[in-house]
């Protein structure tokens, strides 16, 4: 089985700007959502934490917040699936909903910062990178050759 | 978000409740994904990338990988934490993860089989596993054999390539490959010691200055990064190549050396103690001015004070013990960096 991403080049230079909240909270339930009106118009800036934090409340629970960029070298977009799968094995495709550059990262009564398991969990990109570096065989052959040496002088 | 605010443990009815009636139901869930750069379709007709499924060494099953019509390979990871949603635009999404696509060597992938099927005959690689849809078309269509000299030998006679595994060959390649995961590491100050654990949570400008992180630290690290693409026998046959004692030990040995230092600063702080100490002279002649000793009937007899005895040594405060207890169940930063 095989998930394709039914989209082209084409499909994202065109793809529709989002904006995006990263809310620290779990919400049972998707839908339509009076954003604009009950969130975005209480976003305040707080510059006594710092430039760029911005506060706002969920529920009466205080969020403190950033805009964030997408970490360099990637693209922000936004997949949904329109049709459900028939089975665990049955090939599915997801659709393009819209692209992103960045989006707003909010935290719970917190000011975001490098603590963040977010941002800890982005080395993760970094690490894979180096892991994935490719190695030349003169390397390898040196490194080969050192670990007969250490095991002569160290039997 | 803090434990405080389960909201969403007790459902309570609530006013804005009542509009949802008229909310459109979402037909299936959206997903968050940062696309790496590279990976992304350039023109309208280029093909589609998709998202298959390989088997993991690490997992011990089958992960999702996404893959380029070229034949590029990388890792589709996702980040989850317990309480997170996303608004898009005007719509609630409950699904609160990040996925993530994250370069992989598929050399890693590749060794898996090779060990199972190449270990004692050279094979060449369309004759491997030829019943697995999967594991055929990473070895055929992804793979870049060219690679696979780091870990098998390559014998070829005419036109056909037969491949070798080469255990030697493979732990000297994974060690290159761990030394370049702690090169980067130590570039980004990631902190790997179980010593400071206390630091993950704020990574402070100060840290970088003081070099506290231990070479060995980074290396064991970077070993169970590496250690997570492969079989655990595989890992544990790379820990023995790399010289890396278990944690456990080095953690008594550093509780050892840590001790040392304890006793000896109970030392320093013994003499400037509030009590009043009296010499074993003073004491022997002001207990024989206060003729409470009647020293002449024995003379012999040697007067000794209570404090001549041997200083026992210093053992824990019960403050030091309590912080002790405290640091134990402290996350260690690989925590954060597990794969879902």
């Amino acid at each position: 089985m095989s998930i394709t991403l039914d989209f082209n080049g084409k499909n994202i230079a065109k793809g529709k700007e989002l904006a995006l909240h990263f809310l620290p909270a779990k919400i049972n339930g998707d839908g339509e959502a009076n954003v604009d009106h009950y969130f975005n118009n209480y976003t305040r800036e707080a510059t006594e934490f710092g430039s760029g934090i911005l506060t706002n409340a969920l529920r009466g629970y205080p969020l403190m917040g950033e805009k964030l960029k997408v970490p360099e070298g990637y693209r922000g977009l936004v997949l949904q699936e329109t049709e459900k799968p028939i089975s665990y094995s049955s090939d599915r495709q997801l659709r393009l909903t819209g692209v992103f550059q960045d989006f707003t990262f909010w935290n719970y009564d917190k000011v975001p910062s490098n603590g963040d398991p977010y941002r800890q969990a982005l080395f993760q990109a970094d690490v894979a990178q180096a892991l994935a570096q490719p190695i030349t065989e003169d390397d390898l052959e040196a490194e080969i050759a050192r670990n007969k040496e250490n095991a002569n002088d160290s039997p | 978000m803090s434990k405080k605010a389960t909201r969403a443990s007790k459902p309570k009815a609530d006013p804005d409740a009542e509009g949802s009636a008229k909310m459109s139901k979402a037909s299936a869930l959206k997903k968050v994904l940062f696309m790496s750069q590279e990976l992304l379709p350039k023109d309208a007709d280029d093909g589609h990338l998709r998202l298959e499924r390989f088997f993991h060494p690490g997992h011990g099953k089958e992960a999702l990988f996404m893959t380029h019509p070229d034949g590029r390979i990388m890792e589709f990871v996702e980040y989850a934490e317990p309480r997170r949603s996303w608004l898009v635009n005007s719509e609630v999404c409950s699904n609160g993860r990040i996925y993530m696509t994250t370069p992989v060597d598929p050399t890693l992938l590749a060794l898996y089989h090779l060990r199972k099927h190449c270990a004692q005959k050279a094979m060449s690689l369309d004759n491997i596993a030829v019943e697995e849809a999967s594991t055929s078309r990473l070895l055929n269509e992804i793979l870049d054999p060219e690679n696979l000299k780091c870990v098998a030998d390559v014998k070829s006679s005419g036109e056909q390539k037969f491949y070798r595994y080469n255990q030697e060959r493979t732990l000297a390649w994974l060690a290159l490959k761990t030394r370049q995961v702690v090169r980067i590491l130590k570039e980004k100050q990631v902190h790997c010691g179980h010593s400071a654990q206390s630091q993950n949570f704020v990574r402070s400008e100060k840290l970088a200055a003081e070099n506290v992180s231990n070479e060995m630290d980074y290396t064991r690290m970077a070993c169970d990064i590496v250690g997570r693409y492969l079989d655990a026998d595989l890992h544990g046959l790379l820990i023995n190549y790399l010289h890396i004692p278990s944690e456990i030990q080095a953690i008594v040995e550093e509780k050892a050396a840590a001790q040392k230092r304890k006793s000896m600063a109970g030392k320093d702080e013994g003499s400037d103690s509030k009590k009043i100490k009296l010499n074993d002279s003073d004491a022997a002649a002001k207990l024989k001015s206060s003729g409470l000793v009647d020293s002449d009937g024995d003379p012999n007899a040697s007067i000794t004070s209570p404090t001549a005895a041997p200083l026992k040594e210093r053992s824990l405060t019960a403050k030091e013990k309590a912080l002790a207890k405290g640091a134990k169940g402290t996350k260690s930063i690989a925590s954060f960096f597990k794969v879902k």
